[in-house]
C-alpha cells in the first residue's frame, strides 16, 4: 500500500468536517440573529431579562470574548422561545381567569 | 347521506352559538367586577375603593392620613394650574380644546374617538392640544404633564368616574384589547395586572401591599414616595410591567391607553379623588 497517499487520504477526510464548521464568530452571528428574531416574535410579551442578555452577548462579542458571547445568545434564545410559548398560551388562556367570561 | 349531513350541520351549529355568545358586555363585566370586590371585602365601603391599599390596611392608612395636612403634591397641582393657565404662543390656553374649559371633565377620559377610532386618554389630549397650537409635546411619564392633568384632575374631585363603551365595534374592540392585556400573563414572572389587583388585593408582595383594581385609576396622578414625584398612569403601568420582567410598552401606546380604557371603566360611580398619594 502507498503509505504517503494514504497519509494525505486521511489528512483530507479528517479536514473535511472542520472546514464545513464556522468558526466561532459564524456560529455566534447565526444564534443571535435567531435569539434577536424570536425576540421580536413575542411581540408585546417581550422579557427584560432576553433584551438583557441579548445586550450581554453584543458586548460580549465586541470585546472579543467569543465563549461569553455565545454563552448569552444561547441563554437569550432561550428565555425568547419561552416568552413566545407564553404570547401563544395567552392568547386564550386569559379568559379562564377573566371577570366577566 | 343528506341526514347525516343535517345533523353534522345542526351539531356545528350548536356548539358555534355559545361561543359567539361568550363574551359579556362591558357593563356586565364592571357588574360583576364590583360584586366579586364587594364579596372579597364586605366591611369596605364601595366609594372607599378608589383608596386602594388605605381602604384595606389600617397601619397605612394612618400614615396617609398623617400626610394629608400637608399633601406632597399640592406644589406640582399649583404649578399645573399657572401652566394650564398660561397662554400659548398663540394666545390661546388649554382651556380651548376642552369641553367645559377643562374644568371638572377628568371622570370622562378615557373616552373612544369614534371618528379617529382610538382611545383619547387625558394625557394624549393635553399634548394634542399642544401641537394644535404649535407647541411641542411634553415627555408623557412625569413633569408638566402630571401637573397639568393632576390640576385637572383635582378640578373633578369628588365626580363620578363616568366612562362610556359606544355601541360600535371598534370601541368594543379597544374595551377589549385592555381587558385581555390586564388579564393576560406576562414577563418572565409570569404575571397578570390581575395577579396581583383581582386575585391577591389585601396581600403582600414583598414589601408591597396589594390594592384591588376596583378605583384604581381614580387616584391618578400620583405622587409616590418612590418616586419622590408626580407621576402617570401609564408610567405606574411601565413600572408594573417592569416588576415582573415583562418588556415595559411606550406611555401612551395603543396597548396602555386601551388598558386604562378598561381599567377606568371598571370605576365607573366611583368618584375622581386624585391626584393622591401613594408609598
Amino acid at each position: 500500500m502507498n503509505k504517503p497517499l494514504l497519509a494525505i487520504g486521511i489528512s483530507l477526510a479528517l479536514s473535511v468536517p472542520l472546514a464545513a464548521q464556522g468558526g466561532p464568530k459564524e456560529d455566534f452571528q447565526e444564534v443571535y440573529a435567531k435569539a434577536q428574531s424570536t425576540h421580536q416574535d413575542a411581540g408585546n410579551f417581550q422579557w427584560t431579562i432576553t433584551s438583557d442578555r441579548l445586550k450581554a452577548a453584543k458586548s460580549a462579542a465586541d470585546s472579543g470574548d467569543h465563549e461569553k458571547a455565545m454563552a448569552m445568545a444561547k441563554e437569550a434564545l432561550k428565555l425568547a422561545e419561552e416568552s413566545v410559548a407564553q404570547r401563544k398560551k395567552q392568547k386564550e388562556a386569559w379568559r379562564q381567569v377573566a371577570i366577566g367570561n | 347521506m343528506l341526514k347525516a349531513k343535517v345533523i353534522l350541520v345542526a351539531l356545528g351549529a350548536a356548539l358555534a352559538v355559545p361561543q359567539a355568545l361568550a363574551g359579556a358586555s362591558p357593563e356586565e363585566d364592571r357588574k360583576e367586577s364590583v360584586e366579586y370586590f364587594k364579596q372579597m371585602f364586605p366591611d369596605v365601603p364601595f366609594e372607599e375603593f378608589v383608596n386602594g391599599q388605605y381602604a384595606l390596611n389600617e397601619d397605612r392608612r394612618k400614615q396617609w392620613e398623617s400626610m394629608q395636612d400637608f399633601p406632597p403634591y399640592e406644589f406640582a397641582v399649583a404649578e399645573g394650574q399657572e401652566l394650564f393657565e398660561t397662554p400659548f404662543a398663540n394666545g390661546k390656553t388649554y382651556a380651548s380644546c376642552f369641553e367645559n374649559g377643562g374644568i371638572g371633565i377628568r371622570q370622562n377620559y378615557p373616552y373612544f374617538d369614534t371618528e379617529k377610532n382610538e382611545v383619547i386618554t387625558l394625557e394624549l389630549a393635553i399634548n394634542r392640544c399642544r401641537e394644535a397650537n404649535g407647541e411641542e409635546p411634553l415627555k408623557w411619564k412625569k413633569g408638566a404633564i402630571a401637573s397639568i392633568s393632576a390640576y385637572m384632575a383635582s378640578t373633578s374631585q369628588g365626580k363620578p368616574i363616568n366612562i362610556k363603551v359606544p355601541d360600535d365595534p371598534e370601541a368594543l374592540a379597544a374595551y377589549q384589547d385592555g381587558k385581555k392585556f390586564y388579564y393576560s400573563r406576562r414577563g418572565q414572572l409570569n404575571f397578570s395586572c390581575a395577579s396581583c389587583h383581582v386575585q391577591n388585593p389585601g396581600k403582600w408582595i414583598r414589601a408591597d401591599f396589594l390594592s384591588p383594581a376596583l378605583g384604581q385609576p381614580a387616584n391618578f396622578p400620583v405622587h409616590r414616595a418612590k418616586w419622590g414625584e408626580l407621576g402617570t398612569l401609564h408610567r405606574r403601568f411601565a413600572g408594573c410591567n417592569n416588576n415582573v420582567r415583562a418588556e415595559p410598552l411606550p406611555a401612551q401606546s395603543e396597548e396602555y391607553r386601551n388598558l386604562e380604557y378598561f381599567l377606568t371603566y371598571m370605576s365607573n360611580g366611583l368618584p375622581v379623588v386624585g391626584p393622591a398619594t401613594r408609598p
